[in-house]
């Protein structure tokens, strides 16, 4: 039965064309006389590397959503998430990108998760002038300037001179530096390097070490050796952890040589203390006030939105919220307050120009003020200092 | 009818599809995912004659997809070189590194070159990460225009897509050709007996080299369409994960075939955007799949070696031979 | 002078760590030609694996065990499985295989035990010992120790067991091997059990003080067969000898040069020993013919 082939290639060629044709006709429907929705997109990892950081992100999306729309949206229009998975890989990123733009047709983006996403749809935004909203720390997503872009965490530029004036201020003038050569660590290298020498502080040893490698021994050897009174660790990756047990392994965490270990917001994390144990006792660290809201003071406006957030999202999910899941609500509540400063029916490019617009912000990571040239927002005020104790971070002083 | 009248039948039909369906498909997005359906055939292409035919495994393509991105995005975007200056600066850098790298291991076994294409692959994205000053570093590389000819900018994604699906169709054509040349037929014989080519007077390394150059240069010149369609690129596309997914794609093609490995990539890439191409799809399902991913592709090479080792051209041929 | 003896301490406990995983390369080679490219993921199972079991409330020495027997089992499981059936064909088809093994192992660990790295409590705490100024973790002293172990007892499983004579014998002639009684297939199960096991083992020292993720397994992969390669694929000491090399080379270049370099080592090696010296630099059995 020589036609067999026949009958499957043209099964195969009404199957694609009808299949296509059905979703090239799904795209404008509906009439605009009342209460069109407004169509946010979203760019999270809600599977891969990332997978823990991406789903508590779109919970605190979905609850804020959801919150926005039942106290009637923005002028009776309510708000549709659509919410697209990167898989943490940043070609499915770009994928899922200009899906959102081109398909869904959104007025602005969330996300993405990791920093590495968030530069990779850069191009489809700016090629189709919406507004991106990063929940990813990495600095040059704001560093590397696009005016399409902001962010919401507490990047590399404001918690390196606050970490670095601690140390100063604690009396050491001579620091080693080590750094990972993936993205965090050399992200922070050369920021560290400038603010170091504008604060005074002398860099004397300055070592890198890979992602994925198992020890860290020869560098920490040469931290020793080279008289640093203080050591900052600047990566995000599981890396730190061997850091810190090789230097309890050459005897500089305890006893007469021991040496005051200090980090950034890549230690405020669990596994971090979990895995150095004792190692990590005293490590030093920066990052934002929120990690421990009473940090704000109790009657400040911030511990209310701080609070008030955390109560929510554990009603709704029986979990205090990370700091991943107060990134998202403040790119949310950012682009809610640049829609009802626009007004419903304004375009990406006027959503743009409201977001740059935005001063005096409070939100989850402190209080935003955007500007023509920082998109990020933020300031030190926001931050504080942490140390471990017991495996686990508490407020220093 | 005749097998011969009924293949170039399907041939007819299928192309004609391919070059219609932007007349079709109205949906912006969906023409993007038939785009890297074809920027990733063009990679499979060459992965598969060097797989299919001439029996040798790679695991640094990537690598070779990333030269080529780096290499044009650099050109055009750094340098303000012409685009297709750029694409042909991009085919022979990518040749001339695939050239390097075959010379010496393909007088090796099969798994030589295997691991001789991972230490590339895994030296190339330290490269694109280390060299900062041309490629960006981890933060990638962003800003590369459009591909323009002359005053002619192709910016919308029906150009993009008829662009990207004319060198797929060239190249297939360029493979076509070898698989049915005279040095084509020593590498199906190749991957038979190795022995017996040489017996027969066939210059067997020569071919090998050949093969070899040509799947780099495809999978370069993928890499140089991808950065300027989509205008960022960064090293995290260009991995060993990513040469693994390649090299799946080939498997599950099947050897001694192009439209194998084509349907397959075909369909495996679309699995990644089911849920933009069925509309009704839940998300869950949609995740379940995403976070399955690369399971399914490592089960799938494993059941087609142990149950198909022809993978999909065989399966095809089988069902016909019973029919 | 310190300093030095520090850099060739830790470079020969990560070289400890290559050598046993690239003992698992040459081991499998011997059986069945071909390379398996899942090794480093029983590294990888190893650390995961003891954590798992420690998790359940065992003492460390029976998880440690559990973990390299579980790994073993699994190692013995996928040859079964995946590559007994093509056994004896194409080594191309075992490659790919074992590619495919690869990415299950890994994706399998990830669904089990989640993306984030987790930790294992050193063997035995406290402070590490002194050594002409020079420090050494006890961790160290357990990797090496635990390596030594390792390669003496393969020493003796291979020249004064009957097992060992046949896995001997039928990685030399397997048809001859057949004749004289030895269920060569059952030897190929063995190896793949004996590999896996022995990675698991390196992954399962390193862990209290790197740490350990479900992707750990691919880098490290590279890392063993380039020091497999690097002491020539035919010959297991010259394995464990290539792979205290490479330990050395990678720590003094982290230590004298840029720590960059590092990883740039292990795979410049590999390619110059392929290229120029497939036979390998410390072994040269010119018994694989290329």
């Amino acid at each position: 039965m020589r036609n067999a082939r026949w009958v499957v290639a043209l099964a195969l060629v009404v199957s694609m064309t009808v299949g296509m044709s059905g979703c090239g006709a799904q795209g404008t429907q509906g009439d605009s006389k009342t209460a069109e929705p407004i169509k946010l997109g979203a760019v999270l990892s809600l599977t891969g590397t990332y997978a823990a950081l991406g789903t508590a992100e779109k919970q605190a999306l979905e609850l804020e959503s959801a919150r926005i729309n039942k106290s009637g949206g923005i002028d009776g229009h309510p708000i549709e998430l659509v919410i697209e998975d990167d898989a943490t890989d940043e070609a499915k990123a770009v994928a899922a990108a200009s899906k959102l733009i081109e398909q869904d047709e959104v007025v602005a983006i969330l996300g993405a998760t990791g920093t590495g996403q968030s530069m990779a749809i850069r191009g489809d935004v700016d090629r189709a002038q919406v507004p991106q909203i990063s929940m990813a720390g990495g600095t040059a997503i704001t560093q590397q300037f696009d005016a399409n872009v902001f962010q919401t965490p507490w990047s590399n530029t404001i918690v390196v001179p606050f970490v670095l004036d601690a140390i100063k201020k604690s009396g050491v003038s001579q620091i080693a530096l080590i750094t990972d050569t993936g993205g965090y660590g050399k992200d922070g290298k050369p920021i560290i390097e400038a603010s170091a020498a504008e604060l005074g502080l002398k860099i004397v040893a300055n070592e890198t070490f890979n992602p994925g490698d198992t020890d860290m021994t020869a560098q920490l050897t040469k931290i020793r050796a080279s008289g640093a009174k203080a050591v900052l660790l600047w990566t995000a990756g599981k890396e730190a952890t061997t850091i810190m047990k090789n230097a309890q392994g050459l005897g500089m965490r305890d006893g007469a040589t021991a040496v005051p270990f200090f980090g950034g917001s890549g230690q405020a994390r669990l596994e971090f203390g979990e895995g150095s144990g004792d190692a990590a006792e005293g490590f030093t660290f920066g990052t934002g006030k929120s990690l421990v809201s009473t940090n704000w003071g109790p009657d400040s406006e911030e511990f209310k939105v701080v609070s008030d957030f955390a109560k929510r999202y554990e009603a709704a999910y029986g979990q205090a919220p990370d700091i991943f899941a107060g990134h998202a609500f403040d790119a949310f509540l950012i682009v809610v307050n640049a829609l009802k400063a626009a007004g419903p029916d304004a375009d990406g490019a006027a959503i743009r120009d409201a977001i740059e617009a935005t001063n005096g912000l409070v939100g989850f990571a402190g209080t935003f003020t955007y500007s023509a040239t920082d998109h990020n927002g933020l300031t030190t005020e926001d931050l504080s200092l942490y140390r471990f104790a017991g495996g686990m971070w508490e407020p220093a002083e | 009818m005749s097998s011969r009248r009924a293949r170039a039948i399907v041939i007819v039909i299928s192309t004609l599809t391919i070059a219609l369906l932007p007349l079709v498909v109205q949906d912006r997005f969906l023409l993007k995912i038939f785009t890297f359906v074809g920027l990733n055939a063009l990679v499979v292409v060459g992965i598969s004659l060097l797989f299919g035919y001439a029996g040798q495994v790679s695991l640094g393509h990537a690598g070779f997809v990333g030269l080529g991105a780096y290499t044009a995005a650099f050109l055009v975007a750094r340098l303000d070189l012409p685009w297709l200056l750029a694409m042909v600066a991009a085919g022979l850098v990518t040749a001339l590194g695939g050239m390097v790298l075959a010379v010496p291991s393909l007088r090796l076994k099969g798994h030589y070159l295997a691991m001789a294409t991972l230490g590339f692959g895994e030296l190339m994205t330290l490269g694109f990460k280390e060299a900062d000053f041309v490629t960006g570093g981890v933060n990638g590389f962003s800003g590369v225009p459009f591909p323009s000819v002359g005053a002619l900018v192709l910016d919308t994604p029906q150009q993009l897509y008829w662009l990207v699906w004319s060198v797929v169709g060239v190249a297939l054509l360029l493979a076509g050709n070898i698989v049915a040349s005279r040095p084509g037929r020593a590498m199906r014989a190749l991957h038979g007996s190795e022995l017996g080519a040489q017996a027969s007077g066939v210059d067997v390394v020569g071919v090998k080299v050949r093969a070899f150059v040509l799947s780099a240069t495809f999978a370069g010149l993928s890499g140089a369409l991808y950065a300027s369609i989509v205008g960022f690129i960064s090293p995290s596309l260009f991995t060993t994960a990513a040469s693994v997914t390649f090299l799946a794609m080939a498997v599950i093609g099947g050897s001694n075939s192009l439209a194998g490995p084509l349907l397959s990539v075909v369909l495996l890439t679309l699995l990644e955007y089911l849920d933009a191409l069925v509309p009704g799809i839940s998300r869950t399902t949609a995740e379940v799949i995403q976070a399955y991913q690369a399971d399914i592709y490592g089960l799938a090479i494993i059941a087609v070696i142990l149950f198909a080792p022809s993978g999909l051209a065989g399966m095809w041929r089988r069902t016909r031979s019973t029919v | 002078m310190a300093e030095l003896l520090q850099f060739v301490i830790a470079g020969l406990k990560s070289g400890s760590i290559y050598a046993l995983v690239a003992l698992g390369f040459t081991i499998v080679y011997a059986a069945t030609g071909a390379i398996n490219f899942a090794q480093g993921e029983f590294y990888m199972l190893g650390g995961m694996l003891g954590v798992w079991f420690v998790s359940l409330g065992l003492p460390v020495p029976v998880a440690a065990l559990c973990a390299v027997v579980s790994a073993a089992a699994a190692g013995a499981l996928f040859e079964l499985a995946a590559v007994r059936p093509i056994a004896g064909g194409d080594p191309l088809r075992i490659i790919i295989v074992t590619i495919g093994g690869s990415v299950v192992l890994r994706q399998l660990a990830l669904h089990l035990f989640g993306p984030d790295e987790l930790t294992l409590a050193s063997f035995t705490p406290g402070p590490s010992i002194r050594l002409f100024g020079a420090a050494i973790e006890r961790q160290t002293l357990w990797i090496w120790a635990l390596t030594l172990v390792a390669v003496v007892g393969l020493v003796i499983l291979y020249r004064r067991t009957a097992f060992g004579k046949a896995m001997r014998a039928t990685s030399l002639r397997r048809d001859a091997a057949r004749l004289v009684g030895i269920d060569a297939r059952a030897m190929v199960t063995a190896s793949f059990a004996l590999a896996a096991g022995l990675g698991a083992l390196a992954g399962l020292a390193v862990t209290p003080l790197t740490q350990t993720a479900f992707d750990v397994g691919a880098g490290i992969g590279v890392k063993g067969f380039s020091a497999a390669i690097l002491g020539g694929l035919g010959n297991p000491i010259a394995a464990v000898g290539g792979g205290l090399v490479l330990g050395l080379l990678e720590s003094l270049a982290a230590g004298y040069l840029d720590p960059i370099y590092k990883d740039a080592i292990s795979l410049i090696v590999l390619l110059a020993v392929l290229f120029l010296r497939p036979q390998g630099l410390l072994g040269g059995s010119g018994k694989e013919k290329v």
